[in-house]
């Protein structure tokens, strides 16, 4: 007879083959992203989403119980969540193993309720849900279910492949919903990764061949002579803490290299850089492989090795699910037992240029990423906790970053965290530039709301393949100015499409423009500019500032 | 009987000598120094010979008016009147409040010396109120006490185009000098009672002026009781130098305090030597209770 309930060693499986299928179509949910941008994307960002959840879940074991599942998938994916398709896809994990967790297995009635609750909680998620999503193809899974259900299906097998094939058909609406999809020639991208990591959940269920192992991370040997309880365990079982008095700063491609390192061998717990001294606290089963990669670049001092099994970690517990989490940053951490000071600020930022900047202005932490990389939510959280503030405003300076912040200001329980919805740089600097001392968090929270809506952005970045975005023709290759969120010009001339791009922000009322140089421009180059764009508008007071930004060339603003 | 009292004030009051004459105000004029010559404003420099010596990077430097001129004014004054009243510009930002405090002293209270730390525009409004009060019977020390009492009751929001002066002049609280970076910033600071202070930074005008705007209604709101449509406040503006600029600020301050008359004044000289052109101010400062 053909299972009809799902227990938890087969949902904890299903889960992890679903993980594993979207990591290994990730490229081709990459492609699906509208702009042709060579930055953060969706599958990428929904991957390390739910791989952040599927290293916990791979640690439990053979046979976890469902309460620990759920805890372990919600917890593992809230925490790892980065960009908005990997927050939505965290929230309706949350809501799927809201309604199933304390149930001994599921049948299609509770998954039909664990559809819904999951769609819902989504939603709710967003503050202004858009059609022809990953919420649409969440809802229409639900919408059917709850038909199938009420038409008397009683067959699992057949009811879950039902699910899949209308999550399909909705997915291939959403260009009908969302015209951008349209002209692009593309379905949302959001909605396919989950598609695609629910047929692999599926397939498993079907008795497919599956992979369910998760590579990039080592697992600890389960021992079968001695049984352990699940969460007794801990996977990267010694905590590593010291400091790598760098030998020279490394620049932005080896800074990401030796992250990337340190996240394969373990998990990076925090890394933060000073100058030329970088922190590093992580969790791993080989403390020697981290210290042979910093003895690479720097001079090793305050090396603390402790057994996480045994002995305390310097840093506190990282297991668990989100509630452990939250917990560990409840913990009042102020330094030397200094008071709060009244106000804080985290800025995400790439490029040396643009985090020297937002230091000048007083931001007290700089998220390193943004445009390559999403930071997630518990890499705000971290940053949160550095700073011994009663209000930390966060600045995250890129729209697929807005979500995941404001979902670690909602897990932040200790301090105000004020998330200032900021999509780009510009609207960053001009929100902590319009910041008063004096005015209480809220007065300031509006002030910066309202004049960051009176800067206009542009960026210069080249596209990655041949579209067709806001009736514009583009071609893999060419320069694309972008303001935004629109595609404002279009050309094989760096400095033509710039112009062209500026022309289209400045009105009347523009008063300064100023241009941000990457890290692929020249100085000399980048005073061509400043001069032509001087002369192309005349009015304005022009100013030029080394960014050092990854991906794109300029980043302009006009106020 | 009631006594005859005259008010004397500095021309950092904005008021000019003209402007005296018809209010009856007694105007002393700060001297300067402008590359080693002697000027008084209002009297041997116009604004406009002032901006351009200042924009050619003269060295000017301001002075207090000088014991022989503050007391050759006073003794002038009482021949005529029984009692006076004088207010200098903020003892925050100048020694003269102090020294005319110690020559007031050989005039057996005669002479009543008010330390209430306006200038400016405000300090303008305390020597029409001073005015008033005279009209109204008080005697200069009962004037002293009113003013002195509401010393904290008035706010100043300064927006500068730069911070080049400021710094030139050395007259700025290390918070303020904190302001510089990397980027073009207009600085907003603030004058509540003492010295200059940084109160925020802008990009461009229009976000200092809503800046100014959003932060004088604060004040009067938690702090001065309320608009109440005006009733219990005066709303001020000076600028330095642009005047079309002070105009269109002035549109936006009417716009949010639609029932109020506003007074706006050119900075005095003295002040504006110090922040350099360009800059817009927006304060206000509570009605007396004595005169509603």
């Amino acid at each position: 007879m053909a299972v009809q309930t799902i227990d938890s060693q087969l949902l904890a499986k299903m889960f992890l083959a679903g993980a594993n299928t979207l990591d290994k179509n990730k490229e081709s949910i990459n492609e699906l992203n509208v702009f042709p941008v060579p930055d953060g994307d969706t599958g990428t960002n929904m991957t390390m989403t739910i791989m952040s959840a599927a290293k916990e879940v791979s640690a439990l074991g053979d046979n976890p119980d469902m309460k620990t599942l759920c805890k372990a998938i919600s917890g593992g994916s809230l925490r790892g969540a980065r960009g908005n398709s990997g927050v939505i896809l965290s929230q309706l994990l949350r809501g799927l193993t809201k309604r199933v967790r304390d149930e001994e297995s599921i049948n299609i009635e509770m998954l039909t309720e664990a559809c819904a609750k999951a769609t819902e909680t989504a939603y709710k998620a967003v503050m202004k849900p858009t059609e022809g999503t990953i919420l649409t193809v969440a809802r229409g899974i639900s919408d059917k279910a709850e038909e199938l259900k009420e038409n008397g299906c009683d067959d699992l097998e057949t009811f879950l492949d039902e699910l899949l094939a209308h999550g399909k058909v909705v997915l291939d609406g959403t260009p009908d919903l969302l015209p951008v999809l349209k002209q692009a020639g593309v379905v949302d991208s959001g909605g396919a990764g989950l598609i695609c990591a629910l047929e692999g959940a599926i397939n498993l269920f079907k008795g497919k061949e599956v992979d369910i192992t998760i590579s990039s991370e080592p697992i600890a040997k389960v021992d079968d002579s001695r049984p352990v309880k699940a969460e007794e365990k801990t996977v990267n079982v010694y905590c590593v803490n010291f400091d790598t008095h760098l030998h020279r700063e490394l620049n932005f491609k080896t800074e990401m290299d030796v992250k990337g390192y340190l996240q394969s061998v373990g998990e990076l717990v925090n890394y933060s850089v000073e100058g030329d001294l970088v922190k590093i606290h992580m969790h791993t089963d080989d403390p020697g492989l981290v210290i042979q990669k910093a003895l690479k670049y720097g001079v090793l001092s305050n090396v603390k090795v402790a057994n996480r099994n045994l002995e305390k970690c310097n840093e506190g517990s990282e297991e668990g699910g989100a509630s452990a989490f939250s917990e560990k940053h409840s913990a009042p951490a102020p330094k030397n037992n200094e008071p709060p000071k009244p106000y804080g600020f985290i800025a995400v930022s790439a490029g040396e240029g643009l985090s020297e900047i937002f230091k000048s202005l007083g931001v007290d932490v700089v998220i390193e990423g943004g445009q390559t990389m999403n930071p997630s939510t518990a890499d705000v959280l971290d940053a949160v906790e550095k700073v011994n503030a009663e209000t930390v405003f966060v600045l995250p300076n890129n729209k697929n970053i807005v979500m995941a912040a404001k979902q670690a200001a909602d897990l932040a329980s200790d301090k105000n965290v004020l998330v200032i919805p900021t999509k780009t740089i510009p609207q960053g600097i001009t929100a902590i530039i319009n910041f008063a001392e004096n005015m209480s968090p809220d007065e300031n929270e509006q002030m910066m709301m309202t004049e960051i809506l009176n800067v206009k952005t542009g960026e210069i970045t080249y596209a990655v393949r041949d579209t067709t975005i806001d009736d514009k023709e583009i071609k893999k290759g060419d320069y694309m100015g972008i303001g935004d969120g629109k595609i404002l010009s279009v050309g094989t001339d760096i400095t033509q499409t710039l112009l062209e791009m500026t022309g289209a922000m400045v009105d009347d009322s523009s008063e300064i423009i100023s241009i941000y140089y990457g890290s692929d421009v020249n100085e000399a180059d980048a005073e061509v500019i400043r001069e032509k764009i001087a002369t192309t508008f005349g009015s304005c007071d022009v100013e030029l500032q080394s960014g050092g930004q990854p991906i794109y060339y300029y980043i302009i603003s006009v106020e | 009987m009631s006594k005859k009292i005259a008010v004397v004030t500095d021309s950092n009051s904005g008021i000019t000598q003209a402007e005296g004459k018809e209010l009856g105000i007694f105007v002393l004029p700060m001297p300067f120094y402008i590359d080693g010559g002697e000027y008084f404003e209002d009297i041997n420099l116009s604004q406009d010979e002032f901006y351009t010596k200042l924009s050619e990077g003269a060295d000017i430097m301001t002075s207090q008016p000088t014991p022989p001129n503050v007391l050759n004014l006073w003794k002038e004054v009482l021949e005529e009147y029984d009692e006076l009243v004088h207010i200098p510009m903020s003892s925050g930002l100048s020694g003269s409040c102090e020294s005319a405090y110690m020559l007031s002293h050989d005039f057996e209270g005669r002479v009543q010396v008010i330390n209430n730390q306006r200038i400016s525009v405000t300090q303008r409004q305390s020597c029409l109120d001073a005015m008033a009060l005279a009209e109204k019977g008080y005697d200069a020390a009962q004037i002293k006490d009113i003013l002195e009492r509401e010393k904290y009751n008035s706010s100043i929001y300064i927006m500068l185009d730069t911070l080049h002066y400021l710094k030139k002049g050395g007259r700025i609280t290390p918070a303020a000098a904190a302001i510089g970076t990397l980027l073009k910033i207009k600085p907003v600071l603030t004058i509540q009672g003492e010295k200059l202070d940084a109160f925020s930074k802008a990009r461009t005008s229009q976000q200092g002026r809503n800046t100014m705007i959003t932060a004088i209604k604060k004040d009067i709101d938690e702090r001065f009781g309320g608009y109440n449509c005006g009733k219990n406040i005066y709303i001020e503006i000076a600028y330095t130098y642009d005047l079309e600029s002070a105009k269109s600020f002035k549109a936006e301050v009417q716009a949010a305090f639609p029932e109020s008359e506003i007074v706006m004044d050119p900075l005095s000289l003295s002040v504006s030597c110090h922040i350099g052109p360009g800059a817009l101010a927006v304060a206000c400062s509570k009605k007396l209770p004595e005169l509603a």
